[in-house]
């Protein structure tokens, strides 16, 4: 077992799923750079390789979620809930304060997209680090109540 | 000659599941005892999934038994 506290055949999901989104956000980029060769821009630039990284990461981690591979098996069943329910939460709340904000954005102007750009990666950021230090204090009390 | 179950796609592991089952120990337990999830043990028992060697013999020393008695089988085909 490494770090990630997965054991092998979850390492071994993990490892496939990740090339394979990997593969997928290759073949995105392709196709959207190819598009932009023929003339058409669906999303203004930065927003399109924004909206395809958050795409295949999203991808990526429900289909860990589904496949079981997101949580080794020491962590145990009540820090495993945790761990799923507050990513669950964070993304649906990381999503909710983007589309809040995105509603007031011009996302055809390169000028709006700007715009918004630094408060979602700010938020964005903002609400990982609460979840990592809240799941860390939560598997911290745990541990305690275990010993 | 001997070949290795689930290499060739030889189904299940029902060798595995006995031996278990005579220690009265669920699949969560082996899993908690060799330190791995409940559904690595499933996937190992219906063929879905080849362990590495030391899985093996982590699971062979818990359940009290030789690598020949869970993962090795007489090949019916030769």
């Amino acid at each position: 077992m490494d770090r990630s506290g997965l054991d092998e055949m979850q390492q071994s999901k993990r490892n496939k799923i990740g090339n394979q989104c990997f593969l997928l956000l290759l073949y995105l980029l392709l196709i959207d750079g190819g598009l932009y060769g023929f003339g058409f821009r669906w999303v203004e630039y930065p927003a399109n390789i924004m909206i395809l990284l958050t795409l295949c990461s999203g991808i990526y981690v429900v289909r860990l979620i589904a496949a079981n591979a997101y949580v080794g098996p020491n962590k145990g069943k009540d820090r495993t809930a945790v761990r799923t329910i507050m990513t669950s939460a964070a993304a649906v709340l990381t999503g909710l304060v983007v589309v809040y904000l995105l509603k007031s954005v011009d996302l055809v102007s390169k000028a709006g997209i700007d715009e918004i750009a630094a408060p979602v990666l700010f938020i964005t950021a903002a609400v990982a680090i609460t979840v990592a230090v809240t799941v860390g204090v939560l598997n911290r009390i745990q541990t305690r109540r275990e010993d | 000659m001997l070949v290795q179950q689930g290499v060739m796609g030889l189904g299940k592991n029902l060798r595995l599941k006995s031996a278990r089952a005579a220690l009265d120990m669920s699949q969560k337990d082996l899993a908690d005892a060799v330190g791995v999830t409940r559904q690595t043990i499933n996937a190992i028992e219906n063929g879905d999934y080849n362990p590495t060697i030391r899985l093996c013999i982590k699971i062979c020393k818990v359940l009290g038994k030789t690598l020949n008695d869970i993962f090795w089988e007489e090949d019916t085909y030769g």
